[in-house]
């Protein structure tokens, strides 16, 4: 295998499930519990985990909490040693994984770049010709010499990132590190990462960001429980995944639903002559509402990508008579592409008075084409459908 | 692509992961690391000595007191032959390499525990660890010696010409201290109460090696089996002999003294390698 591959074949990892205290009077208990039951007393963090990766490769894994994202990623780095199996790495690795961890409070900045950059195996020499580039990519210049334990949390993890984004690595792992940065310095380390794939080191992205690592990698891994339950190209993996969670939100939406003086009827979304709904044309949403009074107020209505990414919002000032109001919403050429979408629905008074609380009330599936494709790394992008008219010849 | 049903409970016997510990492998990965051992060694300098007020001065105060201490009670309850040599001297040749002994073992029992963060980030061979905490403490006792030479001032007394034998006794004390200090790192990760019963070990070693006495104390037919226990005996006393008393080692005791002291860093390190496997997955 050619430096930057992969292989992960067959992989087992266990922990323990008890306490995890160590003192010695519980290992004399888990001894005693061993001679008994070998596989007592264990989880399986993984369990038969097998893929391959060639060098330019990029991977997105996805996967509830505990799923075992981690723990192959620190497999992957050889900090660990699977139970069973085999997990081989060819070529210089770097990982962005728990970045400001290592970093010593008592230490200056400086210190700990120097510190941070032996440890992912870079010379002395080589750390002071890029020392100028590290301080200034971290935006650090006026901390260098400061103790660590006066730094913020950003600035700590900007320092973290930036030693460790300043080497060439074959294979790169990047664990979710990123969320604690602000939303500039999140865009410039994506940034640098794409760099990176596109000058041809492998990357393992974790994430639950689904849309960064749909944008940033072609491949994608979907763990749950430790097993691998779906793996191909990110759309496919990540598709399958979003899937399985909104059928899981399901639950969750029910108990977002809350009580306010008014309530809804009826909620009813159609496409074109009562069809379904299709990207680019009319869509229809009609909401009636139920008031034991009669108020002015302002109707919101707002769809959302799953119940947690919301798109768009819609506002307009109505009233409520006593009794059933409708509201007819028509939005010419509907801006969404496939996919399942929720509708939710608010209605306040004028000084803010919950009436109706803002919670999801239907769901809604749209069909017609994919987003277009976008080139790789282009990450933050938001599931709207433009209609364009392309023209293209000579100016 | 599903596979999930498809899952035994447990993975065949032949996927059973082994890992393979050469020691040429392993002593060509440290020496890859060298420039992290060299890292680590600075920062633990630097963090020591950072926030101090008296800066390095902590290094030779420690034996320092103890040698007063020691003076000012022991010696005049229990009267100690010292073969003419004044207390101080006496003792504090013995106390700078048991300071050095005492405070490596205590420092590098804990340096696996307190490096886990590090050691989930990147792959380094794990013996950096205690290797570069036994190194910074070198450190302090080559400061302390500069108490010493003090004391070599006020008494105005020189080394004897037998100190070229130094060097070998403190190759044997370093075999033997890293030896305990890979045990102990390792086995701390897994047995985290070893740390109180270790102070406590070091405690009593303290009386149970020639640091306030000479070996002359101990009745010579079980001066033997002694340093066999205590293999760090024979060295402390070997100090004592070649620098200030002008006598060869007593090679009787010291060569059995370095043949355990060897057997324990081979064990040791083994045990180290061996336990090491597991050090992420406890953290």
């Amino acid at each position: 295998m050619r430096r930057g591959g992969i292989v992960v074949d067959r992989v087992w990892k266990r922990f323990r499930a008890d306490r995890r205290r160590t003192l010695l009077r519980d290992e004399l208990e888990r001894l005693m519990a061993r001679l008994h039951d070998e596989q007592r007393g264990w989880t399986w963090a993984l369990r038969d985990v097998s893929f391959t990766a060639e060098p330019g490769d990029s991977i997105g894994i996805v996967g509830r909490n505990g799923s075992g994202k981690t723990t192959l990623l620190r497999l992957l780095a050889g900090v660990m040693y699977p139970y069973a199996g085999r997990v081989e790495l060819y070529g210089k690795l770097g990982t962005l994984i728990n970045m400001s961890a290592g970093l010593h409070p008592d230490l200056t900045g400086q210190e700990n770049i120097y510190i941070q950059g032996s440890l992912i195996g870079l010379k002395r020499k080589e750390i002071a010709r890029r020392f100028d580039e590290i301080v200034a990519f971290a935006e650090l210049e006026n901390a260098i010499r400061r103790q660590v334990k006066f730094y913020s949390s950003g600035m700590m993890l900007r320092l973290g990132f930036s030693t460790a984004a300043f080497l060439d690595p074959d294979v790169l792992l990047v664990d979710e590190v990123l969320a604690a940065g602000d939303a500039a310095f999140q865009q410039k380390c994506l940034d640098r990462t794409r760099d990176k794939i596109l000058s041809g080191t492998t990357l393992v992205f974790v994430s639950h960001d689904l849309q960064s690592v749909e944008g940033m990698c072609r491949k994608g891994i979907w763990l749950r429980d430790g097993v691998i339950e779906a793996a191909g190209s990110v759309r496919e993996a990540v598709g399958e995944y979003r899937d399985w969670v909104e059928k899981l939100e399901i639950g969750y939406r029910e108990r977002l639903r809350r009580d306010g003086t008014a309530r809804i009827v009826k909620m009813q979304v159609t496409g074109p002559e009562g069809n379904g709904s299709r990207s680019g044309e009319l869509l229809e949403i009609r909401a009636v509402v139920e008031s034991p009074e009669s108020t002015e107020g302002a109707l919101y209505m707002g769809v959302s990508e799953g119940p947690s990414r919301p798109i768009f919002v819609l506002q307009h000032d109505i009233s409520l008579r006593h009794g059933e109001t409708e509201a007819r919403c028509v939005i010419p050429h509907l801006p969404l592409p496939r996919g399942r979408f929720y509708v939710w629905v608010g209605f306040f008074g004028k000084s803010g008075q919950e009436y109706l609380p803002w919670q999801p009330a239907t769901e809604f599936d749209v069909s017609g084409p994919d987003l277009h494709p976008t080139p790789q790394g282009i990450v933050r992008l938001a599931p709207v459908q433009v209609p364009t008219a392309w023209e293209v010849g000579p100016p | 692509m599903r596979v999930s049903s498809s899952i035994p409970d447990a993975p065949p016997a032949e996927l059973r992961f082994r890992r393979r510990i050469s020691v040429v492998e392993s002593a060509r990965e440290l020496w890859r690391a060298r420039e992290f051992v060299r890292a680590l060694f600075e920062r633990q300098l630097r963090a020591r000595y950072k926030q101090a007020f008296l800066g390095f001065a902590w290094a030779i105060i420690p034996p320092l007191i103890f040698m007063v201490v020691l003076t000012t009670f022991v010696q005049h309850a229990v009267n100690i032959p010292t073969g003419g040599i004044p207390y101080p001297l006496f003792s504090y040749v013995a106390l700078v390499p048991w300071t050095f002994f005492s405070s490596a073992v205590s420092g590098g029992a804990n340096s696996i525990v307190t490096s886990l963060d590090v050691m989930n980030k990147m792959y380094v061979p794990r013996e950096v660890f205690p290797i570069s905490t036994v190194l910074s403490t070198g450190v302090d006792a080559l400061i302390s010696l500069l108490g010493l030479g003090i004391l070599f001032g006020v008494y105005s007394f020189a080394p004897k010409p037998t100190s070229v034998w130094v060097p070998l006794l403190f190759l044997i004390q370093l075999a033997l201290t890293l030896g305990i200090v890979f045990i102990m790192s390792s086995l701390v990760v897994y047995f985290r109460d070893l740390r109180y019963a270790m102070s406590v070990i070091l405690q009593l070693g303290l009386f149970a090696t020639p640091i306030l006495y000479g070996i002359d104390r101990v009745p010579q037919s079980l001066r033997l089996v002694y340093s066999l226990i205590n293999p760090l005996a024979p060295v402390i006393d070997g100090y004592r002999r070649v620098v200030i008393l002008g006598q060869d080692p007593a090679w009787g005791l010291l060569l059995p003294s370095a043949v355990v002291s060897f057997a324990v860093l081979v064990l040791g390190f083994r045990l180290f390698k061996r336990l090491e496997t597991g050090f992420s997955d406890i953290a």
